[in-house]
């Protein structure tokens, strides 16, 4: 169903339904249901329009990755440096909110700012040692990939995966005991900050974790896709680096 | 033809590329008409066509943004991209076609998107720049115009990381960078400018939507936020924007000048490595310019119109080296030529009229007045649309294998262009008498009728020449003579392959002579595929 080849020109014609499929979706899951949800207060519908998108969303990306495992074309090591330009642009998204927090913080007249809860001091060094580490594990995953030990692969991108939803599980609890003490995106500049900044950060070591299901799903089946893993543990490597800098900004500052 | 159900779910950059076009011819019909009910609302003072204003705020809303973003921008770095780049660096097709499949679609969901502004409740009045407060806590649904500017933009994030990696790793053997088209240059360059400031556009949006509703405070100064901060992010993307669509216009309108010319492209180093290299160097450094009524220290101020200033200098080398492949070349004046060479008129007046905007003490009279549209449409909004117009004619024969009709496209192209020229250079002139920009009644202010009779009149002639423009493509789809392969007779590789290519564009990925180069007219210039590996279509024209 996913790819067939029709003869036309006399040459295959090359067609493939999951992009739209993902579009459709991500058009149903964020501004329909986010805009029915904030916008007109209707609950059900967001609700609705919600449920329809997403589902869409993954069918379309395990229709493609399926489809990407068969058709290894030439882009398949034109992966990394292409995840190098999307790096640069993810790059650039941090940076406008680390800018706009500095002139926040730097403009403010006092810091903290009214309604700032005591800000814990362990749980983000243990977050750093987890995510930090995390990075070695799948450096250590990708060197076993590049000699053909899938085992070795295998071993250590699941304590890769292992290690990122640990932090994710800190980050929910961190998250869940400051808005308990009335901590919320709403207090103050600060809060604003916070939370954007690091509910930024998690949903990109989602798509992570997401990178590493899409290595792990060919990996079970025996296929090792090289372009793909290398520019999954770049990726991890660059949300690695930009915790450095949330948690010095954001916690220790 | 290829069936319906090969267009909506192809890889094939050609088709991506026709699927922009459409997309966003649609976005400018309808932009267009909106600026028409604007042009008819204000040729008299007092509401014309509509008691409320609001209205008029989302015609102007609907105007900015979708011509912008849904047009100029899809249809430079998406359609004219998608279309030409694989085909003048050889390639059978982009790194990532399913990406490019993404790309689209995503364009679409956004265009989507933004047409319901006529079907919703509370449509999005916000102008295409969503300052804030007035953005977050107008009734409008601010979200709407988030969403647009986010799917976008992340459609322009996914072409820029397929088209750098396709012009970087997939040229065709023997084509190295110095036998570039000046257009995949120029996608290259905006490429790379799309990649660093989409996100900040997208971030700065993002922010206003939390504010709105989800209570954050970024913005809102009885809490600590500052407005100054958006209009910072805001214009830090949509300065160098101006670039994302200068570049391709002025690199479509190269190809065409050297083609029409006969003419090398005159000092190709300079317009690659000065012109557009410093141009891309230069984007990131200006943008304050847009903030100097905002308030901000002196010396800011100072050094932003030294900055401003200095970008007038690699695209002053555009302009030598578009005068320069002009000189001496053996011109014909086909309609994309028509286009291409008007293209340099009017951006003369657009650039000319923004040095003194630069100026600090003249821009603090005259910003936001009529001469600021006026500047801006001249140097952007007109030149952008006429070289896409030029662009559209030049590879109409490649994209269908039809000849348009060229007498209706000379009389289409004259009618837009002395209806540019009615509508916006009295529209400075307005400006400088004293009419303030987005207003929907001038009645309190003295003498500005005359002005704005005079601009409706151009406004309904530039609608009369397009609405010929697209009836000139639609026609000759079906009833346009056959295309020869090469009709421009251009040396350039996109003209090798057939009319229209087919899927891979051509048998084989073609080997690149190296005395060739794209540009090369003369006597003795070599074909551009060498090594006794001619394309069908070169040994076709051979025998005859």
């Amino acid at each position: 169903m996913s790819s067939d080849t029709t003869a036309a020109h006399g040459h295959a014609e090359e067609v493939s339904v999951w992009p739209l499929v993902i579009s459709a979706g991500i058009l149903f899951a964020l501004p329909f249901a986010f805009a029915l949800q904030f916008v007109y207060h209707n609950g059900l519908m967001a609700a609705l329009s919600l449920g329809l998108g997403v589902p869409m969303i993954v069918l379309g990306i395990v229709g493609w990755t399926r489809e990407a495992i068969g058709t290894a074309g030439p882009a398949e090591g034109l992966t990394p440096p292409a995840m190098g330009w999307f790096i640069l642009a993810e790059a650039l998204i941090f940076l406008s909110f680390f800018a706009t927090y500095w002139v926040l913080r730097l403009s403010s007249p006092a810091w903290p700012p009214e309604g700032t809860p005591e800000m814990p001091i362990l749980l983000p060094a243990i977050m750093t040692v987890v995510l930090v580490s995390s990075s070695f594990t799948i450096h250590w995953a990708e060197e076993r990939a590049e000699k053909g030990d899938r085992n070795g692969f295998l071993k250590w991108l699941l304590i890769s995966m292992g290690l990122g939803v640990a932090f994710l599980a800190m980050s929910a609890t961190e998250w869940s005991h400051l808005i308990h003490e009335g901590f919320v995106p709403g207090s103050n500049v600060y809060s604003t900050s916070f939370f954007s900044i690091t509910g930024f950060h998690g949903a990109h070591v989602v798509v992570g974790l997401g990178i590493f299901v899409a290595m792990l799903i060919p990996a079970l089946r025996g296929t090792l896709s090289d372009g793909l893993i290398r520019s999954g543990s770049m990726y991890w490597h660059f949300v690695d680096i930009i915790w450095l800098f949330v948690v010095s900004q954001v916690y220790y500052w | 033809m290829a069936t319906l159900r090969e267009w909506i779910f192809t890889t094939d950059h050609k088709k991506v590329g026709i699927l922009y076009l459409i997309g966003s011819i649609a976005a400018f019909g309808v932009a267009g008409i909106m600026a028409l009910l604007m042009r008819a609302e204000l040729s008299a003072p007092g509401p014309t066509l509509t008691d409320n204003p609001t209205d008029y705020n989302v015609w102007l809303y609907f105007h900015g943004a979708a011509m912008i973003l849904g047009f100029q921008i899809p249809a430079l770095t998406g359609f004219l991209a998608n279309f030409l780049v694989p085909l003048q660096i050889g390639a059978k097709d982009v790194a990532f076609p399913r990406l490019n499949a993404l790309s689209v679609w995503l364009f679409y969901a956004g265009i989507i998107l933004a047409l319901m502004t006529f079907i919703i409740p509370d449509p999005p009045d916000v102008m295409w720049t969503g300052y804030p407060p007035y953005s977050e806590i107008s009734v409008g649904n601010t979200a709407f115009y988030s969403f647009t500017v986010l799917l976008l933009g992340f459609a322009s994030i996914l072409g820029g990381v397929n088209f750098l990696t396709t012009i970087t790793f997939m040229r065709a053997p023997g084509l190295g960078w110095n036998k570039l088209n000046i257009f995949t240059w120029s996608t290259f360059a905006a490429f790379i400018l799309q990649l660093i400031f989409v996100p900040v556009l997208g971030t700065a949006v993002t922010m206003i939507m939390f504010d709105k509703y989800l209570g954050t405070h970024f913005f809102t100064p009885d809490q600590g936020g500052d407005v100054l901060i958006y209009q910072n992010l805001f214009w830090f993307y949509s300065h160098p924007a101006v670039y994302v669509i200068l570049l391709p216009f002025i690199g479509i309108v190269f190809d065409i000048v050297a083609t029409f010319a006969r003419n090398r492209v005159f000092n190709y180093k300079m317009v690659v490595y000065g012109g557009m290299g410093g141009i891309v160097l230069l984007a990131g450094e200006v943008w304050i310019h847009h903030l100097y009524v905002t308030g901000m220290p002196d010396w800011l101020r100072v050094g932003q119109m030294v900055t401003t200033l200095l970008i007038s200098v690699p695209v002053g080398l555009l302009f030598i080296g578009l005068v320069g492949t002009l000189y001496k070349g053996s011109i014909e004046l086909k309609t994309p030529m028509l286009y291409a060479v008007s293209v340099i008129f009017l951006m003369l007046i657009g650039g000319l009229t923004g040095i003194p905007l630069a100026m600090t003490a003249l821009d603090i009279h005259v910003s936001d007045s009529y001469f600021i549209v006026g500047h801006f449409h001249y140097v952007m909004a007109v030149s952008g649309t006429f070289a896409i117009f030029g662009g559209v004619y030049y590879l109409y024969p490649k994209m269908t294998g039809r000849m348009y009709n060229e007498t209706i496209g000379k009389i289409s192209f004259w009618i837009s262009f002395v209806g540019v020229n009615i509508i916006f250079f009295p529209m400075m002139m307005a400006g400088l008498a004293g009419m303030p920009r987005r207003y929907w009644d001038y009645s309190q202010f003295e003498g500005l009728e005359g002005y704005h009779q005079i601009m409706s009149v151009g406004a309904a002639l530039i609608g009369i020449g397009f609405f010929l423009a697209l009836i000139n493509w639609i026609q000759a789809l079906f009833t346009g003579e056959k295309a020869p392969d090469n009709p421009w007779g251009s040396r350039s590789l996109e003209w090798t392959t057939t009319s229209p290519p087919g899927h891979g564009n051509w048998p084989e990925i073609p080997k690149i002579a190296p005395e060739w180069h794209p540009y090369g007219y003369g006597e003795d210039a070599p074909d551009p595929v060498g090594g006794g590996s001619l394309s069908p279509a070169a040994a076709r024209e051979r025998e005859r």
